[in-house]
């Protein structure tokens, strides 16, 4: 509804996700299905890898001048436990250069067991490191909060701000001074404050619960719960302290948020 | 021959229907719009999800109400996804999936008639978008990647044939569609670098009849544009969302997938063909007639899958074949279907990784909005625009509908090596909208938008000739529009989220609209 539009910007985060089903996720994650190695053996293995094959195939089994690609190989894929790579290794490759290899039958199960981690740990984006985010300009940082960003008129590095780079690390800093998402492991999340006129004229104030182009709810200061039809004589304004961090991201540019970054990463 | 009174008597007719029923779907129905069966996943080929049933319109549709609900019911097996299946509705049954499930229901009344459980060896459990059908023959995929076909009777299984290697790490969701005697079928998966396809497969057999790569080998045409042969055959491209077909061009339009290693495109430098195009293939033989690339060395996981939409409609006056595609990167594109010709490239939201378009009208990827070791920006975010749930197009309106995101993700490149694997990088979601638009075709300019003021997932589009639309909203409500002008004519809220595409079909002179949302199906008629 546009009058709504004009009032706020409501994110996902508002409303708790409705979905009565959930996916299995084997280990917690969904991107692995197959068994996570033994991290005993994948250390055994990655020794004797580094020792017999890492010349041709590399130290990370990413192939190299004269050996192929282990990690994204088909033939270490469809491996269980060296039944694949067992006959590669104990027969070599005569054809491409590759010699025998005559490796104990646990060795070559602690060498797949190596493989198998490499290739999950390509396939589990959810746990790649990010590299060096502090890249900015501090001081130019530091203008753009006072200045452009208008970040000051709501925040201070020596009230609500003071110590934030030692609450959160500058990953996690930089996507929440982007967007400061309402966690559920916030101590006091900030949330939408809403305010309710029906016919009556009489207004109603609290913290908004629920908002679609339907109904609306909200917690008033007690935290009684209250919810209303949304009708054209039921006035409903919004006013969301996060709609400037929505407004913003339209105007940012990669160097600004890099200084910004790089100017709250001083506030220890 | 002479013919008898007897044949024009009413058992006689009652016979001849109970014979049309054994036979199953008849393939006629495949080329006419869906009145009383919706026989492929986009109702017919065009892909347009729209109906020409009225008997349900703006006058009367205040009284549609609850005929029935289905909660789906997975016997001893767990359910992994919420309804994205689109159900398939043939003589009063209707069929659909979730990963490794099959069942069908009475369309009339949502009571279950069979259910059909596969027993996984695992793959990524994210969703499966429904069957295809031929004759009395369904064909589904599975999480493991079999092509599994059941008898439309009893759910019983005919047979099942590997298309592609989980431990390779496909996975499949899309729903076959069925041309002639050709069951087609895509797959997925992007967490390894693995080449993307399609194949079709025989309906008595599941034999292979043609395979297409969506990259090229060594030496083949668009090899020019990878660096390496190493790199185009783990290039990436799937082939996950149902494709369209113009029965007269004989034409298969689908769109392919994000190429790999998914965000670090320093290994594969190139334009990457043909991953994120719109192609067109010959349904007989798998030949690439044309191509056109929406993402040209994609690095945002942006691919170009979205149903591409079958318009016969209008350019400055001529009557043209054209096709409609909402991009996930933003674009809406507007394609000459007989050649793959531009006829117009224009963002759909607000978008900031473009430097404009090429002499083909694709769009030109500013290199600054790739990923970047310290985070780069990027409007819309890694889920994109537009997504896998489907658009609708109504002819009477001339309007393309599509439930856009605008969205903010930060890119960052976690792989700097010459040759990365996998995604080579990660997004840090950052906030989105969602918002129903009406797209004119003719100019891509936007007619009315309807604002959810909140993000959340996209929801797929019915529209009919009742002028009607209907879709869901972000905050759980089942939502009829006015096609013209976007006003809400009715709603209502279920269980959880719309999670499919709604359809619509007449049964004994009513009209059913049928949608899912979570676990459970839903069946609204008029009162």
């Amino acid at each position: 509804m546009k009058s709504l539009a004009a009032l706020s910007l409501l994110t996902a985060a508002l409303l708790v996700a409705q979905s009565p089903v959930s996916a299995p996720r084997p280990g917690g994650n969904m991107l692995i299905s197959r068994a996570v190695p033994d991290a005993a053996a994948v250390e055994r293995g990655q020794k004797i890898f580094i020792g017999n094959c890492a010349f041709c195939h590399g130290t990370t089994a990413q192939g190299g001048d004269s050996g192929p690609d282990l990690v994204r190989s088909a033939l270490a894929l469809d491996d269980e436990r060296g039944d694949k790579i067992g006959p590669v290794i104990e027969q070599g490759r005569p054809g491409k250069g590759m010699p025998a290899f005559h490796l104990p039958a646990d060795q070559i199960q602690d060498i797949a067991a190596f493989l198998r981690s490499r290739q999950q740990a390509a396939i589990d984006r959810t746990a790649y490191t990010i590299l060096n985010v502090v890249t900015g300009d501090r001081e130019k940082g530091r203008e753009y909060f006072n200045g452009a960003g208008r970040c000051h008129t709501c925040h201070s590095p020596t009230s609500d701000l003071a110590g934030i780079a030692k609450k959160y690390d500058a990953v996690t800093l930089q996507s929440r001074f982007l967007y400061p998402r309402p966690r559920s492991s916030d101590a006091t999340p900030i949330r939408p404050q809403v305010t309710v006129t029906p016919a009556s004229g009489q207004s109603f104030s609290g913290t908004l619960d629920y908002l679609d182009d339907f109904n609306v709810a909200f917690r008033d200061a007690s935290g009684e719960y209250h919810s209303f039809s949304r009708d054209a004589h039921v006035k409903v304004e919004v006013h969301d302290p996060l709609a400037a961090h929505a407004e913003l991201l339209k105007k940012y540019t990669d160097a600004d948020m890099h200084n910004v970054l790089a100017y709250l990463v001083t506030l220890k | 021959m002479k013919l008898t009174p007897v044949i024009f008597s009413p058992i006689a007719l009652l016979m001849a229907g109970i014979s049309l029923r054994a036979q199953g779907l008849d393939p006629a129905q495949l080329l006419k719009p869906p009145t009383n069966t919706w026989p492929t996943y986009n109702g017919d080929y065009s892909g347009r999800r729209f109906s020409p049933l009225a008997r349900m319109n703006s006058s009367n549709v205040t009284a549609m109400t609850l005929a029935w609900e289905y909660r789906l019911d997975p016997g001893n097996g767990t359910l992994t996804s919420a309804i994205k299946s689109t159900p398939l509705e043939v003589n009063g049954v209707l069929y659909f999936t979730l990963p490794d499930h099959a069942w069908a229901v009475d369309a009339r009344t949502g009571r279950q008639l069979w259910h059909y459980q596969w027993e996984s060896h695992g793959g990524i459990h994210i969703g499966n978008r429904g069957f295809g059908m031929y004759g009395s023959w369904l064909y589904f995929e599975t999480p493991d990647n079999y092509l599994i076909s059941l008898n439309a009777k009893d759910g019983t299984e005919r047979w099942h044939v590997e298309i592609a290697d989980v431990k390779q790490e496909y996975f499949s969701t899309p729903a076959p569609i069925v041309i002639r005697n050709h069951i087609i079928v895509g797959v997925g998966g992007d967490s390894l670098d693995v080449p993307g396809y399609l194949e079709s497969r025989d309906p008595e057999t599941g034999q292979l009849q043609w395979r297409w790569n969506t990259t090229p080998r060594k030496g083949e045409p668009g090899a020019e544009t990878w660096p390496n042969p190493e790199a185009m055959e783990h290039g990436g491209g799937m082939t996950w969302v149902p494709g369209t077909y113009d029965p007269e061009l004989n034409l298969y339009y689908l769109g392919t997938g994000n190429p790999n290693p998914v965000m670090a495109g320093q290994g594969r430098k190139g334009e990457n063909l043909w991953t994120c195009s719109i192609v067109a293939l010959n349904p007989d033989t798998g030949k690439l007639a044309w191509y056109f690339q929406a993402s040209p060395h994609d690095t945002h996981d942006w691919d170009a899958a979205e149903t591409p939409v079958l318009i016969d409609g209008e350019v400055e006056g001529r009557p043209r074949k054209l096709l409609a595609q909402s991009s996930r990167n933003g674009y809406f594109f507007v394609l000459d279907r007989t050649n793959g010709k531009s006829i117009l490239s224009k963002p759909f939201i607000d978008i900031n990784w473009s430097k404009g378009l090429d002499a083909k009208g694709q769009p030109i990827g500013n290199p600054d909005k790739e990923p970047k070791p310290d985070g780069t920006l990027v409007i819309p975010a890694l889920g994109g625009a537009a997504n896998w749930p489907s658009p609708s197009f109504d002819p009477d309106t001339g309007l393309f509908y599509v439930n856009a995101s605008s969205s903010y993700s930060v890119f960052y490149l976690t792989d700097t090596a010459d040759k990365p694997e996998g995604y080579g990088g990660r997004d840090s979601g950052v906030y989105s909208t969602l918002a129903l638009k009406a797209i004119d075709y003719r100019t891509g300019q936007i007619r009315w938008t309807h604002e959810y003021n909140r993000g959340g997932p996209s929801m797929g589009i019915l529209t009919t000739a009742g002028k009607l639309l209907f879709t869901g909203d972000p905050s759980g409500n089942f939502i009829v529009y006015d096609p013209i002008n976007g006003k809400t004519l009715w709603h209502a809220h279920l269980v959880s989220n719309v999670s499919n595409g709604p359809i619509t079909y007449e049964l004994d002179g009513r009209q059913y609209v049928v949608v899912g949302a979570g676990d459970t199906l839903y069946g609204f008629t008029l009162l």
